[in-house]
């Protein structure tokens, strides 16, 4: 099976997307799915969250973080990645929750952002409000690709509040728990704020579900790498995740396990780098 | 018998000194002239034990004695027959337990040495291009194998022999199951697995892989779709010690530390993308063959001192007898009687030690070995920086628990008949996901057991 780029674009400085067929992926995908990409025979494999399916394609957000993601920048449309496999995980029912709040911070948190608030939107019962915050105002994703035009109340944020609301999506939580609008609060994006969120909605008994992003290899339940511990249950991300309670997640045992490979990452890029004189 | 008869042929091995700095082959196999040398030394039993002993029945006797008159192509013919992959078991096989164990020759002498003959001849095929010719006539029935480790490959590979259509759905992106991910390549060289299971799509086995049945492949849509399933999805999952410290970063389930060694290539890190990070100092929790594996493949990856922490006594250790004493020739340091109580972390979150208790050996258990018993306050600590968990594995729950109206054990295997079906009317299964984790030849066995009852079923028998 070949999985030809369709479409590829930048979102950011940082982030771009893309859009390959995998349609055995786009099938039987459902929003809080995620895919496993193997770009190259010697490559990885990297989960990658899914931001929407159409017509047997995927599409996908990725930051230029790592080698892998440096070297699939270099691909163009109409080559060819060696696997895109999925779909993984174990995502939460599409159902009526009332008043629910998406929030995302990363690259991977939006795109969950803009697939779950797409198919809750279309949950009758269901008032879907969407937040995502960006660095500064450079860093906003095209309108198209944000959540905006799948929710019903869109909040956009800026850290330096060069743009929309100044402040991270927590800031804005707050007013809107406060005000007593939110019956349940899905996140995803960096893991230090998914801690602050789980304190955030303690409070206010909001139940609140997060994406963890962990390290895995087969994503199928047999290595353990991606193992975090919930309520001191062990659990693993790539097969009973990745959305989880946020106030049962170990947060620091996330992180931690998160930096495992740093080093070797830092030795990949280097390598990649010499070998094919990429910056 | 002469006195030279009694000896074995000896197969040549890298020198433990070489071996340690590479994944190549620690056998390096036999010569034509040496395999003969090694088959004329049978001495061609009546009623041969070797046969009954093998989990596939492989003709034994038949197969040496062409060996021995140097008629390869026909010798390996006759090992094909019963056994799909012999350059493959001849190399796991734990025969010291099988064949080997109850070769005649054995009871004066050294017994013959079978293992590394039916490895001789899968590798002597390839080498000259030798394959079977098959005469397949087809069926039009349809039947689905799920997973393709040793127990799917001879069910898949037997069926299609029979004329069968068969699909063989495999999770990961490589076929081969356990060959590819678990077995690490000195002891089982990749080249040779991608040879033997290359013959699969040859006799036309239609293999797809990234299919993950209960994930992306819905169990109920293979029961529409096929008239018959063999399920041999394994025993892939890890056991976890549930002791303090394993969220601890340098600690591995023992499937981890294989996987990224073997499917993904660490070893060859950064030429291959997934990287390992393997301390000086490492611990391995287990003495079986993956205990084994994962502390080989882990003095290949430079670590200064490796041990293995064994409940029991070397004698008890359940590894084939060549992987401990491969093991132990590399400097694996064994270390009996001793049972992980913690493990200890450092200020920032890496493993940095390993609490034991001192064990002793009392009265013999449900397996018939002497029971490991706790010495209360002997706790002692080692320091390491690599933890391996190799505990045994058990079967995959991604699949159990999206096919709840399958019946399983008290320890989540799969439970079958005599005849390897399940419950469920028309679908059989075999392996370690109905036996827990055993070897490689009982997996193919059960494979061409399920292979056999799957016709009578079939054509309402």
């Amino acid at each position: 099976m070949t999985h030809r780029i369709t479409r590829k674009e930048d979102l950011n400085a940082m982030d771009y997307l893309i859009e390959v067929e995998a349609p055995m992926v786009a099938e039987r995908f459902q929003p809080g799915n995620f895919a496993v990409l193997i770009s190259v025979p010697q490559g990885e494999r990297i989960p990658m969250s899914i931001q929407k399916v159409e017509d047997g394609k995927i599409t996908m957000f990725i930051k230029r973080l790592g080698k892998t993601s440096i070297e699939l920048d270099c691909f163009e449309v109409g080559d060819s990645l060696e696997s895109v496999i999925g779909p993984f995980g174990n995502p939460p029912e599409v159902k009526r929750y009332g008043n629910v709040v998406f929030a995302s911070d990363l690259v991977c948190g939006h795109a969950e952002n803009y697939a779950l608030c797409k198919a809750l939107q279309k949950i009758e019962g269901n008032h879907v409000i969407s937040i995502q915050t960006f660095p500064t105002k450079d860093d906003v994703y095209p309108t198209e690709e944000l959540s905006e035009a799948v929710c019903d109340e869109y909040y956009l944020t800026t850290l330096d509040g060069s743009q929309g609301i100044k402040g991270h999506y927590n800031n804005l939580l707050k007013d809107l728990l406060e005000e007593g609008k939110v019956d349940i609060v899905f996140a995803g994006g960096d893991i230090p704020a998914l801690r602050d969120l789980a304190k955030l909605t303690e409070p206010y008994d909001v139940p609140t579900i997060v994406t963890v992003r962990q390290i895995m290899i087969d994503a199928t339940g047999m290595c353990g790498s991606c193992r975090v511990f919930v309520d001191g249950e062990m659990k693993l991300t790539c097969i009973d995740g990745p959305m989880f309670d946020a106030r049962k997640l170990d947060f620091k045992d996330i992180i931690n396990r998160l930096s495992m490979f740093k080093k070797r990452e830092g030795e990949a890029m280097e390598y990649y780098k010499s070998k094919t004189g990429a910056k | 018998m002469e006195e030279t008869d009694k000896i074995r042929v000896p197969m040549r091995e890298q020198t433990a000194e070489d071996r340690v700095k590479n994944f190549d082959s620690v056998p390096l196999g036999y010569y034509e002239e040496e395999a003969m040398a090694e088959a004329q030394r049978c001495i061609r039993c009546k009623d041969p034990a070797c046969e009954t002993k093998c989990p596939v029945n492989m003709k034994i006797r038949a197969m040496i004695e062409k060996i021995a008159e140097g008629r390869f192509k026909e010798a390996f013919l006759i090992a094909k027959e019963d056994n799909p992959i012999p350059a493959i078991s001849g190399r796991v096989c734990p025969q010291e337990d099988q064949c080997e164990g109850v070769c005649t020759m054995g009871k004066k002498a050294d017994a013959i040495n079978i293992g590394k003959l039916g490895a001789f001849l899968g590798d002597w095929a390839m080498r000259n291009g030798v394959t079977e010719e098959l005469h397949i006539e087809a069926r039009d029935k349809k039947v689905a194998v799920i997973g393709s480790g040793p127990a799917g490959i001879s069910c898949a590979v037997d069926l299609r022999k029979l004329g069968y259509q068969v699909t063989l759905f495999e999770a990961l992106h490589v076929a081969g199951g356990v060959l590819q991910y678990g077995i690490p390549a000195f002891r089982l060289p990749k080249d040779i697995v991608d040879y033997e299971l290359s013959y699969l799509q040859k006799i036309g086995v239609d293999v797809r892989l990234n299919h993950i049945v209960g994930q992306n492949v819905m169990f109920d849509e293979l029961c529409r779709e096929f008239d018959a399933i063999f399920i041999g999805t394994g025993a892939g999952a890890p056991r976890f010690l549930k002791i303090e410290g394993e969220e601890l970063m340098g600690v591995y389930s023992a499937n981890e530390f294989l996987i990224r060694v073997n499917l993904m290539k660490a070893y060859d890190f950064p030429e291959h993308d997934t990287p390992i990070v393997c301390g000086a100092r490492v611990g391995v929790i287990g003495a079986g063959n993956v205990a084994m594996d994962a502390a080989r493949c882990a003095v290949r990856l430079g670590a200064k001192e490796v041990y293995i922490l064994y409940r029991r006594t070397k004698r008890e250790s359940p590894a084939r007898e060549e992987e401990l004493q491969h093991a132990l020739e590399e400097g694996v340091i064994f270390v009996e009687l001793v049972n992980p109580t913690r493990l200890l972390g450092s200020e920032d979150g890496w493993v940095k030690g390993i609490e034991l208790s001192r064990m002793k050996l009392g009265e013999p258990d449900s397996s018939g070995r002497p029971r490991p018993v706790k010495i209360e306050g002997s706790e002692f600590i080692v320091e390491l920086d690599t933890v391996v968990n190799a505990l045994g594995t058990v079967p995959n729950r991604l699949f159990l628990d999206r096919t709840p109206e399958l019946e399983t054990t008290s320890w989540g295997g799969i439970k079958v008949d005599e005849n390897l079906m399940t419950n469920i009317e028309g679908v059989f299964a075999g392996g370690d996901s109905t036996s827990g984790g055993a070897t490689v030849i009982q997996a193919l066995g059960e494979g061409r057991t399920a292979a056999a009852s799957i016709p009578d079923y079939l054509s309402g028998r």
